[in-house]
């Protein structure tokens, strides 16, 4: 018990810098390549760290007193999540604490009572509806397969999970878009100017709130692509080459459906995804009984 | 230790433009000119620019929407005038309803003349805009410790010096480039 | 055994002297001792109780077996009463047939059957009587305040208010006495006890609906109360006993014996557990003043239900049948309870919704009957009730305040009410989600179903899941808004309803925080006592990592949210064209000036009562069918 509370203590400050500079890397090299499938050049790929460093150093204001507590939680609760899943701990636990992130961001979304925040705010839940289920298909398939919650035991096992957990892997990439806020599923915030909602969630959002709320994007950027990475883990240590390109692949692959593909109504976003989570997980279902 | 100047976010309101300078505005944002190689982005919410770029004359109607956003704007922060409207009214200058250039509403700290601005000028005065911006930065910096940090209401037009230096600069520049424009327009 | 004929016998003489008494300071004085009396012995009784393991006593009398006769009787009378004075044919037939047969049952069939060891109790029933005990008196002091409000506001009615503490208090005593009972006979009269005072307490205001609405419950259980006769006259027929243990004992060794008197008793608890297709009646209970919405949500009734499904799990871990009737009526209810709580904007709604959701769970984590499954419902039973009632009790407290029960009116209640709207908070966090202690109970349950692999719960599970978390975090969104500077109008909440507020939410919190020892001691001993093996689906590391984020997010709810003064103030963004950013009105094209308003989004063309409560009702009512044929078929030797 003492050992899983350490781990999780120091796969959180680990996962608080590694996931940071890792993030804001992945960060500058998506806005490059978007930029390069729009014709331009794009920002260096430092860029993102300059935005978060100044974010932090502009002044201090707020629409109201509650949002910065929201937001720190959403941050903090986050990097724990991860802390969680890159200690090797319980899946479970790493899912359901991203969602208290996620909940805690909604509320700092609605404490402005702006309307854009809020509708935002909403359109957040709505996204959360709409993969929450997923995720913890992926959880449960894990259990089957691996017979543990505790992720590290996919290093130990001699196939990785991709074999069985093929169909939910397929439902996770899929769900990753809403997950990241990607087109089309960028519903509750979007980094284009002049859509309908402003920027949602983010509007009211700003200078070292808005950085928190930046870095929580990273930081859920990269737990994801280490859910991913998971499933191509095995007990090979090539396994791990492995396991990063398929994150590389998986994340270049969302990337250019964000550029390819304009945003979709909540109803479309809500039955595909509903669609594709039972599809996946009924067909996981059957071949890991069958097997 | 990065200045606000390698990310200088961007609210863009028109004012009251013929939608001349509003084009060439995204023209420098969009691929041909790609203001986002520097770091520019165009946010379309105050809360998050650090530059406020305003096209158009101030009139009655959106004087007080101009205030607002700059307002809404967090320190350190600059306004560039694009245009000559923006800048002073511009053809429009004696308007029954026109009150005159950006700077009737709001502190404005660079002129970028031009009708309608060339993205290239305004490329240029955005660079003299990023320069007042560290300025502000460092200045707001050393001012922390006072605690007193600038809470400019934005009614009164009052630019600062070196504002008014490069207005001086600018205006002088701005007959050969109207020139060339109308030379390019021909 | 003292003890607790003192918890049986106390809320009823609390309840006779309220009766009488028609001052309010004589009143508030005598609920308020009643109350500590009743929460004190309940904790004696636990912690004794604990202490010293399950005890069965040797207590037989046929006194009381009298007094149960009389008061069966009289339950029925009263009932029969009501469906005359208002012409209701349903309840009259209902009522008729309880009559006699209760009659029937305890004059012939059941008189010559004895029960030795009448009184019992093991961890499960401690447990129950902690939640009656405490949070059952909670609620009746809570009343105190909460009734001079409620009698202000409806003044030019006749105050019934004696009669109203009475049935609270005599709704208790018929608790104890359904959770300390080895002899079925008595534990029926506690069933009926509950059955008609929730009926008195619905039909309290004597509006047409809620007269309307109290028959329909009245209906409802009244089948179900039936059932529960049925299932009785079957055991004593078939296995000549009234002792509920032996019954579930002889239940463990031939399921076929007993099939039909367990369907029986699964449809009395859904009954009273309000699933689908009968939780219509805990909607309509809505209409009573908020401290019965309160109790039969939380500590009594519903409970009543589930408690004695989960008393019986051994026989659904060998039972097909029952369980699978459990299993597919708790799982469908508690996803679609779930789906329908999104469309409500009413509070006491939404609260409806989301208890038969839990109980849903619940019953369906009874139906599975392993030990992991009654693990996950225990801990579902203390945190529903405990977060539930806080819950209730806070909309109850802002209602009267800001005159609507609707959420959409919750604007800016955190500043008018923000003591109030922290406990509702974190209440609702409670409620839905980690690392409080009811998420933590159905992360127990997800990985209970996939270890007994129950694929079709799970399904209806996860669905059910983010619909909770859906519409709780609109609420929660809702009560997060802060704008301007409203006047604070909390200091004109009754003393009664603060400490009851208080007392809940404290409750709640440290509850959350240590469930890994209440797991330790309370739980699993259960578990070894029952199924002879304590097995949790969650290690104690998880436990204690949901324990220490628990108080870490408690204290940030609690303390937290109150700003920098360095941070200078901005208004919202309203495009440049605000009027005024704290009252949301901005300036038109023309120079009107027009208030932005906002609702939440409630779905219902995809989850509206209208589109969900068919499905709900058919597939259900298919199940209870199916099952009850089965029962019978096996009785006449078909199956």
């Amino acid at each position: 018990m003492f050992f899983t509370i350490i781990g999780i203590c120091i796969g959180s400050v680990l996962f608080a810098l590694l996931g940071y500079l890792i993030g804001g890397f992945v960060e500058g090299c998506d806005r490059r390549i978007s930029a390069r499938m729009q014709g331009r050049v794009g920002p260096k790929i430092r860029q993102p760290f300059w935005d978060i460093s100044k974010l932090f150093k502009k002044e201090k204001a707020s629409t109201n007193p509650s949002e910065n507590t929201y937001i720190t939680c959403a941050l903090v609760l986050l990097v724990i999540s991860g802390g969680v899943f890159f200690a090797g701990s319980n899946l479970l636990l790493s899912i359901i604490l991203s969602t208290l992130s996620t909940l805690f961001f909604i509320m700092a979304a609605y404490s402005s009572r702006s309307p854009f925040s809020t509708a935002g705010g909403a359109r957040e839940i709505l996204q959360v509806l709409s993969y929450e289920p997923m995720e913890y298909f992926m959880a449960i398939i894990f259990y089957i397969v691996i017979g543990s919650f505790n992720v590290i035991t996919v290093s130990l096992q001699p196939q990785p999970l991709i074999v069985y957990g093929w169909p939910v892997f397929i439902g996770m990439l899929f769900i990753q878009l809403v997950k990241l806020r990607k087109s089309p599923f960028d519903l509750s915030t979007s980094h284009a100017a002049h859509q309908e909602l402003l920027q949602g969630t983010l509007t009211e959002m700003s200078g070292p709130a808005l950085a928190k709320a930046k870095l929580m994007h990273w930081y859920e950027t990269v737990l994801m692509l280490g859910w991913t990475a998971m499933f191509f883990l095995d007990a090979r240590p090539e396994s791990w080459i492995v396991a990063v390109v398929a994150a590389i692949v998986a994340w270049f692959l969302d990337i250019w459906i964000d550029n390819n593909f304009a945003r979709v109504k909540w109803q479309s976003m809500i039955s595909w995804c509903w669609g594709i989570t039972l599809c996946t997980s009924i067909v996981n279902f059957i071949f890991v009984s069958l097997l | 230790m990065s200045k606000p100047s390698k990310s200088p976010w961007v609210i863009h309101y028109d004012a009251s433009s013929c939608n001349g300078c509003d084009i060439e505005v995204l023209s420098a944002l969009t691929p041909g000119f790609d203001l986002e190689r520097f770091g520019v982005i165009n946010t379309g919410d105050p809360k998050h620019a650090d530059v406020f770029l305003v096209t158009g004359g101030v009139n009655t109607q959106n004087i007080s929407v101009i205030q607002q956003i700059y307002d809404q704007m967090l320190e350190p922060k600059v306004v560039i005038a694009c245009g000559a409207c923006a800048c002073s009214g511009g053809v429009f200058h004696s308007c029954y309803n026109l009150i005159g250039g950006v700077d009737k509403a709001i502190p404005v700290d660079v002129y970028v003349p031009g009708c309608a601005v060339h993205p290239t000028q305004l490329i240029d005065g955005f660079i003299k805009g990023l320069e007042i911006l560290d300025k502000k930065a460092a200045l707001m910096s050393s001012k922390k410790k006072n605690k007193q940090i600038s809470q400019s209401s934005g009614v009164q037009a009052i630019p600062s010096p070196e504002a008014a230096e490069h207005k001086e600069n600018s205006l002088n520049q701005e007959t050969p480039v109207q020139k060339e424009e109308t030379k390019r327009g021909a | 055994m003292l003890a607790i004929g003192v918890l049986i016998l106390s809320p009823l003489i609390a309840g006779c002297i309220l009766l009488c008494c028609r001052g309010d300071i004589s009143r508030n004085v005598i609920v308020a001792l009643s109350s500590v009396v009743i929460a004190l012995a309940s904790i004696y009784v636990f912690v004794s109780g604990i202490t010293s393991g399950p005890q069965f006593f040797t207590f037989e009398s046929q006194i009381v077996d009298v007094v149960c006769t009389i008061v069966g009787a009289l339950l029925s009378i009263i009932v029969l009463a009501f469906s005359i004075k208002y012409k209701n044919i349903w309840a009259f037939l209902l009522a008729c047939i309880q009559l006699v047969g209760s009659l029937f049952f305890d004059l012939t069939m059941a008189s010559g059957i004895s029960v030795p060891q009448s009184l019992y109790f093991d961890n499960l029933t401690l447990v129950m009587v902690l939640i009656i005990g405490i949070v059952g008196c909670s609620i009746c002091v809570y009343a105190c305040g909460y009734m001079e409000d409620f009698q202000a506001i409806h003044a030019n009615e006749k105050d019934r208010r004696p009669i109203f503490f009475a049935i609270m208090y005599v709704f208790l005593s018929g608790m104890y006495l359904l959770v300390f009972s080895n002899n079925m006979s008595w534990m029926f009269t506690g069933w009926e006890i509950t059955t008609v005072c929730s009926f008195l307490l619905i039909s309290y205001t004597r509006t047409q609906e809620a007269i309307h609405n109290a028959f329909r419950q009245i209906i409802m259980n009244m089948a179900g109360g039936i059932a529960f006769l049925a299932a009785m006259m079957y055991v004593v027929v078939n296995i000549h006993t009234l002792n509920f243990d032996a019954f579930l004992h002889t239940g463990v060794l031939d399921p076929a014996l007993v099939l039909f008197p367990v369907v029986c008793f699964s449809f009395a608890g859904i009954t009273k557990a309000a699933q689908m297709p009968f939780h219509t009646w805990l909607l309509g209970a809505m209409v009573a003043p908020t401290p019965t919405s309160a109790l039969l949500h939380s500590s009594t009734m519903v409970k009543a239900g589930v408690f004695m499904l989960i008393k019986m799990a051994p026989l659904y871990a060998v039972s097909p049948v029952p369980s699978l009737m459990l299993i597919l009526i708790g799982g469908i209810t508690f996803c679609l309870a779930s789906f329908i709580a999104i469309s409500q904007s009413n509070a006491k709604r939404v609260l409806a919704y989301s208890t038969v959701a839990n109980l849903g769970l619940i019953v369906a984590l009874a139906g599975v009957g392993t030990a992991e499954a009654i693990w996950a419902a225990i801990f579902l039973i203390v945190f529903h009730a405990v977060a539930k009632s806080l819950m209730f009790l806070c909309v109850g407290t802002a209602e009267h305040h800001i005159g609507s029960r609707n959420i959409e009116e919750m604007d800016q209640l955190f500043q008018r009410m923000p003591k109030l709207s922290r406990a509702m908070m974190i209440g609702a966090m409670i409620m839905f989600i980690a690392p409080f202690g009811m998420l933590v109970a159905k992360w127990a349950t997800l990985v209970t179903l996939i270890d007994s692999q129950q694929y079709a719960l799970i399904f209806l599970m996860l669905f059910g899941s983010v619909a909770t978390f859906a519409f709780w975090a609109k609420w929660l969104g809702k009560l997060a808004g802060v704008s301007g500077d409203p006047e604070n109008i909390e200091g004109t909440v009754h003393k009664s309803e603060r400490f009851a507020i208080g007392l809940m939410l404290v409750i709640a919190l440290v509850l959350s925080a240590t469930i890994p020892l209440s797991s330790a001691f309370v739980v699993e001993p259960y578990l070894v006592y029952v199924f002879g093996a304590s097995h949790v689906a969650l290690g104690p590391d998880m436990l204690v990592c949901a324990s220490i984020l628990t108080v870490a997010v408690a204290i940030v709810m609690l303390t937290g949210m109150h700003g920098n003064k360095q941070t200078r103030h901005i208004d919202a963004y309203f495009s440049g064209v605000a009027k005024n950013a704290d009252l949301r009105t901005y300036v038109g094209a023309k120079g009107q000036v027009y208030a932005a308003t906002q609702r939440n989004f409630y779905l219902d063309n995809w989850f509206g009562e209208a589109r969900i409560t068919p499905i709900a009702d058919i597939s259900t009512i298919c199940v209870i069918v199916i099952c009850f044929a089965i029962a019978i078929g096996h009785i006449f030797g078909l199956v």
